[in-house]
């Protein structure tokens, strides 16, 4: 075994000379590369998550809720002798220095936190840690809130119409969560200063986390005192419950990145079948001879996996390597939505793409590998004798085996890989088709053409098969790069596009009642614009006719969303502009009590209709109201809209603010500095930095997904010099006997531009129709956006991957008209 | 037609250099048919690459039709070959993904005529091969495939003909009937033929045979 291993080794170091095993480690580099960068990507988050999972809650049970709890249960907790701290979260404006900035504020009680620590930094950046909340009168910010607002440390912070100190930067919260909805800068002050802040009433949107910490049997003796006393706005949550986990749009950006590596790995495959399927045939006299030394069968396939086994563990140590270095990268593009500390990776997820590797070399690999082991002996004495090729079966049953198992593996959903795989190949299977009889009628006009145009197209029809592969590759990662393209910018620039003009750019929301006459006054002076104001409730939909709404809705539906959270409620007497009543009628001047108007996506979404008795919770208190209109409305109007309208008189007895949205020009924008420090209450919302924010988003997550798209462009350019490689024999006795026959090198060069350009323009354009469906499809059911084509996108695409395409390969064929003529001569 | 004066070819490997063609002079008159006969690595195929262009010699110069081959760069060697010459190798040489009728309109093609097809049809009938204008040459016999490398060397009617062990590839009666139909060719459009080979029957129907031995004419 030694023998062979030593003589593997050998011949594996006397055949790196020709082209086929540098296109073979290239194109497993990539995929390794890439898979184990989504691999460790996904485990450092998944193992910070988990180490975590205690210290994400900052105590070992909590009780979230979006109002005060009751005294008994505290009670309860220090009869158990558990310890408390509590938390209280709200957003709110800050303005200094003529800087606004909307922050999300959370004060704490002294012992917070419970579990984990807290860390905090001076002006010299030295971080400690700590356990002590905020002393009274001082405020932590986090590090960006100082240069938005020209603040230093030291200096004075208003949160409403408290003066606090700011004595510490903010640099750690342990159950601060990474997602998208914790983007707001934060600012932790003590809960003793709250009172003063005068930011909260009854009514306010506040976030109540009350923890707790202790022995595990007292901990469970209070979650069974408290558990059945919830109310349908609260929940208790403890370590080994559904803790907080990373943003939805993280977590399917996470599959996302997964499913892309797969596409990386096909890709890669099939430059890695092509790269192989030409070292067999390179081998086969080598082969013939061997067994004529007296090698067995077994011992000659034996010699030829050794071989590619030390390929696959060299090239995977690589690429293992270089996906460290690439995983990096996605940390770094994606490093503001995820916690400032990451866990190293373990060393079994290097070991998983390091086996990764040696599964795709072999997975691809083994099916041209096992036409060696046909190889007769008798083709010692007659070279051209024919090779059995290994049964179509088996070659795509190991290749589809393969993806469905890697598919498998990152959406962990075996649904999602029936449907991903037969969606996947079903399009593939018409895709093929369709082109691969479009390369064969093209052969019909090849008469008609010129002799340059028609070498071109002669070269791409030698092998239609081999050409629709690879124009496939191609316009697959073309298609998802021009979806991420085009969602990332049209989101944003149709959504801007399609609000009209002086439609208001500005929400004002926890306007108190107390507050609503004189801010109504202030916006008719100032000659602001509003759009109504409106009371908010917040409340809950707990039950259809008496039936529990958990028990109609079905899961990952608008209905599922709208009753999993508080709703915000309101009652109004006149039916807001741009709603309409579908269904049923608005109530009239002198109204019914306990009626409702629900928005009809959301009836649909629930089944209501119209009669339907609908139960809310409101302040521990049920309202029940009936069904009397369905109203449609446009939600991208930017006025306050809300999906249940109540008759008025209603909600009177229940705490309310009130919500408005209004129009601000940019000239008049220091107006709202005005505004939030007369009514420290108010929180303003504007609309620009949402959407500044959404792009950063997009611009962030839509990076990542780029980042290993690069890797499908490199991988399909690797299928595309497997390719010219196999054929760069035939290629260059070709040009030859061209030569030979008269043709000059300009000929020839224009010949294999053409066909590259071709190939790529082909790719291009068959990329920018399927992206154009899928984005119609897209816009048309999904973002219920006006689709219209990018056209500049359109028209650049195809010639953009003609000019990739013939840039790559032209580098590939660019001396295959230079070889000595003379070599023909000598017979091939 | 056809003159070389002090035709010499030297290689270079890490062994050093070899000379595999010495000082070669001679002359080939139009309509002449001369064979170069030898022994195997004599430079026998060298002599005929350096006399159709196709190799740039060390010293000496090739003169085909008065014009002076090695002071062209390799596109006019190309023109020169498309205008004057025509091939037929021992391997037929044909282009795989093209038809018997392709691989005889080829040669036209590149000299832009419009004929190409007409041309090629009638000549591929000529060498007897009208069924099997559509073929691809894996889909032909080594015979069919030899008649169709001749007619790709007649269709652009050159001046002259180089042909390098034209029968090497075929047994002897297939043989036999390409080389008939080779001389009657000739005949028919009274080309130079300059012809490599070992068979000394078909070496000696030439007007003129010259040896080779170590680079040299002996």
């Amino acid at each position: 075994m030694k023998a062979t291993a030593l003589l593997a080794w050998r011949l594996l170091w006397r055949d790196t000379r020709y082209g086929e095993l540098s296109i073979l480690c290239f194109a497993l580099i990539i995929a390794v590369s890439c898979s184990t960068a989504v691999n460790l990507f996904s485990e450092r988050m998944q193992r910070t998550m988990n180490a975590q999972a205690a210290e994400f809650l900052a105590a070992d049970l909590v009780i979230s809720s979006s109002e005060d709890i009751s005294k008994a249960w505290l009670d309860e907790a220090t009869r158990l002798q558990l310890k408390q701290a509590k938390t209280i979260e709200f957003p709110s404006a800050l303005v200094e220095n003529d800087e606004l900035l909307l922050a999300s504020v959370k004060a704490v009680s002294a012992l917070y936190p419970l579990r984990g620590q807290l860390k905090i930094s001076d002006e010299t950046e030295s971080e400690i840690t700590t356990t002590q909340a905020p002393a009274e009168g001082e405020v932590w910010v986090e590090k960006r809130i100082l240069p938005a607002l020209k603040l230093h440390l030291g200096d004075v912070l208003n949160v409403g119409e408290k003066a606090l100190k700011i004595s510490k930067i903010l640099t750690y919260e342990p159950d601060r969560q990474g997602d998208f909805y914790s983007m707001s800068a934060r600012v932790m002050l003590n809960e003793r200063d709250l009172a003063q802040t005068h930011v909260t009433q009854p009514g306010s949107r506040l976030h109540y986390s009350f923890q707790f910490s202790g022995d595990e049997k007292a901990l469970k003796t209070f979650h069974d005192y408290v558990k059945p006393k919830l109310n349908a706005s609260q929940r208790i949550i403890d370590i080994h419950q559904n803790r907080p986990e990373i943003g939805e749009a993280l977590r399917r950006a996470e599959s996302y990145l997964g499913l892309l590596s797969i596409l990386v790995v096909l890709i890669s495959g099939v430059a890695i079948a092509i790269a192989t399927r030409r070292y067999s045939e390179r081998h086969f006299n080598t082969v013939a001879v061997l067994r004529c030394l007296g090698y067995k069968q077994n011992q000659v396939m034996t010699l030829f996996v050794l071989q590619f086994l030390i390929l696959g563990l060299f090239t995977s140590a690589l690429g293992c390597g270089i996906g460290v270095v690439v995983q990096q990268g996605l940390f770094y593009l994606l490093k503001s939505f995820l916690p400032a500390t990451i866990l190293q990776p373990s060393i079994s997820s290097l070991l998983l793409g390091f086996l990764m590797g040696i599964t795709i070399l072999f997975g691809f690999a083994v099916p041209p590998l096992l036409q060696m082991q046909k190889v007769s002996i008798l083709r010692i004495f007659q070279q051209q004798l024919e090779i059995v090729t290994p049964s179509a079966w088996l070659v795509y049953g190991i290749a589809l085996s393969l993806t469905s198992f890697f598919i498998w593996f990152y959406t962990d959903n075996l649904k999602m890989t029936a449907i991903i795989m037969g969606g996947g190949l079903l399009t593939l299977f018409i895709l093929r088709f369709f082109l691969t009889h479009f390369l064969l009628y093209t052969k019909r006009f090849l008469p008609k053409i010129s002799l340059n145009w028609r070498f071109g197209v002669e070269a791409l029809l030698r092998n239609p098969k081999i050409s629709t592969v690879q124009i496939l590759a191609f316009s697959v990662t073309l298609v998802a790069m021009i979806l991420s393209y085009s969602v990332r910018t049209d989101l944003l620039k149709d959504w801007q596009l399609q609000l009209p003009n002086n439609s208001p750019n500005h929400f004002a929301i926890n306007i108190f009642p107390q507050q609503f006459d004189k801010i109504s006054s202030d916006f008719t002076q100032q000659n602001i614009h509003s759009s109504g104001i409106y009371p908010v409730i917040s409340g809950r939909l707990i039950a259809i006719n008496d039936v529990a709404v958990q028990k109609i809705v079905s899961k990952e539906t608008q209905g599922d969303r709208a009753i999993r959270r508080d709703l915000s409620l309101t009652w109004s007497a006149q039916l807001p502009e741009d709603n309409q009543i579908i269904e049923g009628e608005w109530w009239n001047k002198t109204p019914v009590k306990n009626q409702v108007s629900i928005e009809d996506k959301l009836a649909q979404s629930l089944g209501v209709k119209l009669g339907d008795k609908l139960t809310f919770t409101i302040s521990n208190q049920e309202v029940i109201a009936d069904v009397v209109s369905i109203r449609r409305l446009r939600w991208d109007t930017m006025k306050p809209n809300f999906y249940m309208i109540f008759s008025p008189t209603t909600l009177d007895n229940y705490p309310q603010t009130f919500l408005t949205s209004f129009f601000l020009p940019k000239e008049q924008k220091n107006l709202l500095n005005q505004l939030v420090k007369t009514y420290p209450n108010v929180t303003v919302l504007e609309v620009d930095v949402v959407l500044t924010q959404l792009k950063t988003i997009f611009t962030q997550l839509t990076s990542a997904i780029n980042f290993i798209l690069y890797f499908a462009l490199f991988a399909g350019l690797t299928v595309l010099f497997a390719v010219i490689h196999a054929s760069l024999d035939q290629r260059i006795y070709e040009s030859a006997l061209m030569r030979v026959l008269g043709a000059n090198r300009a000929l020839l060069r224009r010949t294999h531009l053409l066909e590259f350009a071709l190939l790529g323009f082909l790719a291009g354009l068959l990329a920018v129709l399927i992206s154009q469906v899928l984005l119609f499809a897209l816009y048309h059911w999904a973002l219920h956006l006006t689709y219209s084509p990018n056209l500049p996108l359109c028209v650049l695409t195809p010639f953009g991957s003609a000019f990739l395409v013939c840039l790559a390969g032209f580098s590939c064929v660019r001396n295959v008209a230079k070889k000595p003529l003379t070599t023909i001569l000598k017979g091939k | 037609m056809i003159e070389t004066v002090n035709l010499g070819k030297t290689v270079f490997s890490p062994e050093g250099a070899l000379q595999i063609l010495k000082e070669v002079t001679l002359k080939i008159d139009k309509g002449e048919s001369l064979a170069i006969v030898g022994t195997s690595g004599s430079g026998k195929s060298t002599l005929l690459g350096l006399l159709a262009g196709l190799d740039s010699p060390s010293t000496g110069s090739v003169f085909l039709n008065g014009q002076n081959l090695t002071a062209m760069d390799e596109d006019g060697r190309a023109t020169m070959r498309n205008q004057l010459v025509g091939f037929v190798f021992q391997s037929f040489q044909l282009i795989a993904s093209l038809t018997a009728l392709e691989n005889v309109m080829l040669p036209l093609e590149l000299a832009g005529d419009k004929q190409a097809k007409t041309k090629a049809s009638a000549l591929l009938e000529r060498v007897g091969l009208a069924h099997r204008l559509s073929h691809t040459p894996i889909k032909l016999s080594g015979g069919e495939q030899q008649r169709v490398a001749l007619a790709r060397a007649f269709v652009t009617q050159p001046a002259i003909l180089f042909a390098d062990e034209p029968t090497g590839n075929l047994d002897s009666k297939t043989g036999n009937h390409v080389i008939e139909l080779l001389f009657e060719l000739n005949h028919e459009h009274n080309t130079t033929l300059v012809l490599v080979t070992h068979d000394k029957d078909l070496a000696n129907r030439c007007n003129r045979k010259i040896t080779l031995e170590a680079g040299a004419i002996l």
